[in-house]
């Protein structure tokens, strides 16, 4: 049985007259098992392959080694179906016209999956909007699924009428789960970081075909581990008190705000999908009508909830107080977060204006981002910043822009932008 | 008829209280219970009759009687003070976020519908290092205890020990104050050692859960007020206090505070001008590892009419010393006599609470119905523990 603790980190004084509370809470989650055997539902898994004629032979041939290495990470009972993308969305595995559009993973399925995957023949345009929508339709197909997920890998920019895509992306949200990888360098992040965003997944470029296999069996090792199907961030805040926003920071940066759904009035729950035994940190901003000095009040429960039960709790707290000493004190974990949740934001930024040609503000929030990494200690960042920018000053902030830039340099720090750094918890 | 040990309605011609057990039968008219006789003596035909405490043992009690008062009801979880909302498990309100008190911070005592006390941390305390611990038996009049201890603030974990100290306190006083041999001598004697048994255990207590290496050791006051039937018994040491407020009539402070203004007070000095000097607040007894003289002054009153019993805290009478100040706040608060107890409790700690509340309030109150208003309370008789405080 999965057990998850909670645990809160803030400054909880604030000066006579404020009314904004910052507070990091970090939910650790233990003993999850694996999916689709902590008795609450089966697991399923699509793995979507994109078959486009874009597809070289080397990548194709990457891909299909890849999908059949996550076939072998899928543990053995495990609802699964393999669907080839193109400008349709075909059913690989099983090959059924009707009826379940899933079967369960044993020796005989994972042989016969990975047979219809070496028969893949790159063809055809993306239309990622009906792969999108048939992973739906497989799903529903089979009733006792309940924890779903999907791992698609695409190499090229979707080619359908505008929308078309966010419309299939509405419809998943909310009912599977999905990790995206791009290969090479001619499929868009923005694009599949709003699928995998929606979805609650994670986005990543694969630049060479020989990464493919290790990413893959990673990617899938990861979902079997998450027995706990689906989990809710649950915040409640007091009468009177606005959410100035609700993010997870770590591991990655996710605005969670305006993905509400309101439990009463004073309570909402924000999706967190499946946990594995792992830990995640959530920012949460809270404004709360001033109080007089002295006086201490709960600004927000903020609880890990599956399905009705609250199974684990931090309390985000507001005390004032004329002490200058406690109330302008920032709490190390805000302040951290603060930074990578910047660097995320001005990394987005620095690369859409530098893509756009404003070469001046490329240089503005390119330098900030190393100033940020920097300081947050974010080396992967840093890192791979250094490989896009030259660096005059990392203190400052003052860097130039490096005249020839691999494209997939720039694409991995795109991805990468959203992935956070810890500091070592103070107790 | 009713049962003299408890209160509670009993068969008439039966011999023992199904409530309590005590002995109804061959109730003893003379003798032992000299005392109480003569305080029904000294009431005016139509006064209730005065209880009477036959399972009273003729010492300091060394079984526990059938009589023994029982603990006030658990207090329930309280709706928000601010909202009135729900409160959560983890003390925060439902709806408005506010802290609700802890239960040391903020707890209320109502043994019984006549009796009821609150401790309160005060709006300009970080802690409440008051204590209290009530007891009484549910018919109206019939018995009570009522004890209160401020923990010194200067002191180490004094909040911890004053709490342990009343609680223990009241163990003693459970059962029925001791009759003696039959003389007033020896019941005043009786009693005397009752209450410095029950200082001696509270002091006990305090000093077990002292650390030994503490280098400023947990000490507090201690003030009780028992009433059995018409008669009011009272112990102090420090500066906690008890009073007599009756409905008509001038109300009397029953202890003498052992501070450094009550010594001024003594020598001349006025009130007003010793309890506003810097020294004002120290004591010169208190309970407590450092507790040079843990031996209560003890005295009695025989009540004659209907009014309150109050013991408290400085934190209360700090902000109306005088009999007559606390009395005012008293009788505004219990307009109507047969005001609930606990309402003028949270009236007289809320008054406390506005005047500044810069010390631990404690409020706790008996309601005494004697069925008749006389003028003036009658002193106890002679020789008895009663009247003028009496140094143990």
């Amino acid at each position: 049985m999965a057990e998850f603790t909670a645990a809160v980190y803030q400054n909880e004084f604030l000066p006579d007259g404020g009314t904004d509370v910052n507070a990091i809470v970090t939910i650790s989650c233990a003993g999850a098992g694996t999916a689709g055997q902590a008795g609450s539902g089966a697991a399923g898994e699509i793995i979507i392959v994109d078959t486009s004629g874009s597809m070289g032979p080397s990548t194709m041939a990457a891909a299909k080694e890849a999908a059949q290495a996550a076939l072998a990470e899928i543990v053995d009972g495990t609802w699964f179906a393999v669907i080839a993308g193109a400008d349709r969305a075909m059913l690989a595995y099983p090959q059924v016209s009707s009826g379940p559009g899933m079967v369960q993973m044993d020796a005989g399925t994972r042989a016969a999956a990975s047979e219809a995957i070496g028969r893949f023949v790159g063809s055809g345009g993306t239309a990622i909007s009906t792969w999108l929508d048939l992973a739906g339709q497989l799903f529903s197909s089979v009733s006792q699924v309940t924890q779903r997920h999907v791992l698609l890998l695409t190499d090229g920019e979707n080619r359908e009428r505008p929308g078309r895509l966010d419309e299939a992306i509405n419809r998943a949200t909310g009912y599977y789960q999905a990790d995206c990888r791009g290969a090479g360098t001619d499929w868009q992040v923005a694009e599949i970081r709003r699928i995998a965003q929606a979805l609650l997944g994670t986005v990543d470029i694969i630049p060479s075909p020989a990464l493919m296999k290790e990413q893959f069996q990673e990617i899938m090792r990861k979902a079997m581990s998450r027995g706990v199907a689906d989990a809710s961030l649950r915040v409640w805040t007091p009468q009177g008190a606005e959410i100035l926003f609700v993010r997870q920071v770590s591991p990655t940066v996710e605005d969670l705000t305006i993905r509400r759904t309101a439990v009463n009035p004073l309570t909402g729950d924000y999706p967190t999908g499946a946990w594995s035994d792992e830990s995640r940190d959530y920012h949460v901003g809270i404004r709360v009508p001033a109080k007089a000095v002295g006086q201490e009040q709960l600004a927000a429960r903020v609880q890990l909830a599956l399905g009705d039960d609250v199974v684990t709790q931090a309390l985000v707290k507001a005390t004032w107080s004329n002490n200058s000493e406690l109330t302008t004190r920032i709490d190390q974990q805000v302040a951290h977060y603060t930074g990578q949740t910047e660097l995320a934001q001005v990394i987005q930024d620095g690369l859409a204006a530098k893509a756009a040609g404003d070469e001046a503000t490329a240089t503005t929030k390119l330098g900030r981002a190393v100033q940020l990494a920097a300081e947050t200690g974010n080396d992967e960042a840093t890192s791979k910043l250094r490989k896009v920018v030259e660096v005059d000053n990392e203190e400052t902030g003052t860097v130039r822009l490096k005249r020839a830039v691999d494209k997939a340099d720039e694409m991995a720090l795109d991805t990468a932008s959203t992935k956070t750094t810890r500091i070592r918890k103070e107790s | 008829m009713t049962c003299p040990s408890c209160g509670t309605a009993v068969r008439d011609g039966a011999r023992f209280c199904e409530a309590c057990g005590a002995a109804l039968a061959e109730v003893p008219v003379s003798g032992v219970d000299v005392d109480a006789v003569d305080a029904a003596a000294t009431a005016p035909a139509g006064a209730v009759t005065t209880p009477r405490f036959d399972d009273a043992p003729i010492s300091a009690p060394t079984r526990k009687p059938l009589s023994a008062l029982p603990d006030p009801p658990a207090p329930g979880r309280r709706p928000c003070a601010e909202c009135g909302g729900e409160v959560g498990p983890d003390r925060y309100c439902l709806a408005c976020g506010t802290k609700a008190p802890s239960e040391r911070d903020h707890f209320r005592e109502q043994p019984a519908s006549w009796v009821a006390g609150v401790c309160d941390k005060a709006i300009r305390k970080s802690r409440n290092e008051d204590a209290m611990a009530l007891l009484a038996g549910p018919e109206p009049g019939s018995r009570a205890v009522l004890v209160v201890m401020d923990g010194v603030s200067n002191s180490i974990d004094s909040d911890v020990a004053s709490l342990a100290g009343a609680r223990a306190a009241r163990e003693v006083l459970r059962m029925p104050l001791p009759a003696g041999m039959g003389t007033a001598e020896s019941r005043s004697a009786a009693v005397q050692k009752v209450f410095t048994d029950a200082a001696a255990a509270a002091n006990t207590a305090i000093i077990a859960v002292t650390d030994p290496d503490s280098p400023n050791p947990a000490s507090a006051t201690f003030t009780t007020v028992v009433l059995e039937g018409s008669r009011a018994y009272w112990a102090n040491i420090g500066d906690s206090r008890s009073y007599w407020i009756p409905d008509a009539g001038d109300a009397v402070q029953l202890t003498t505070d052992d501070s450094v203004a009550q010594a001024q007070i003594a020598t001349g000095v006025a009130r007003e001008v010793a309890e506003a000097g810097p020294q004002a607040h120290a004591i010169t007894k208190w309970l407590g590892r450092d507790s040079e003289d843990p031996t209560p002054t003890v005295g009695a009153l025989d009540l004659t009419g209907s009014g309150w019993l109050l013991a408290c805290s400085d934190g209360l009478w700090n902000y109306a010393s005088t009999p007559d100040a606390i009395a005012a706040q008293v009788r505004a608060a219990a307009a109507d006599p047969a005001a609930d107890p606990m309402a003028v409790a949270l009236a007289l700690v809320a008054f406390a609470n506005d005047a500044g509340g810069h010390d631990n309030i404690t409020a706790a109150l008996a309601r005494v119905d004697l069925g008749h208003n006389d003028q003036t309370p009658t002193p106890a008789p002679a020789g008895t523990p009663g009247g003028e405080p009496t140094d143990g």
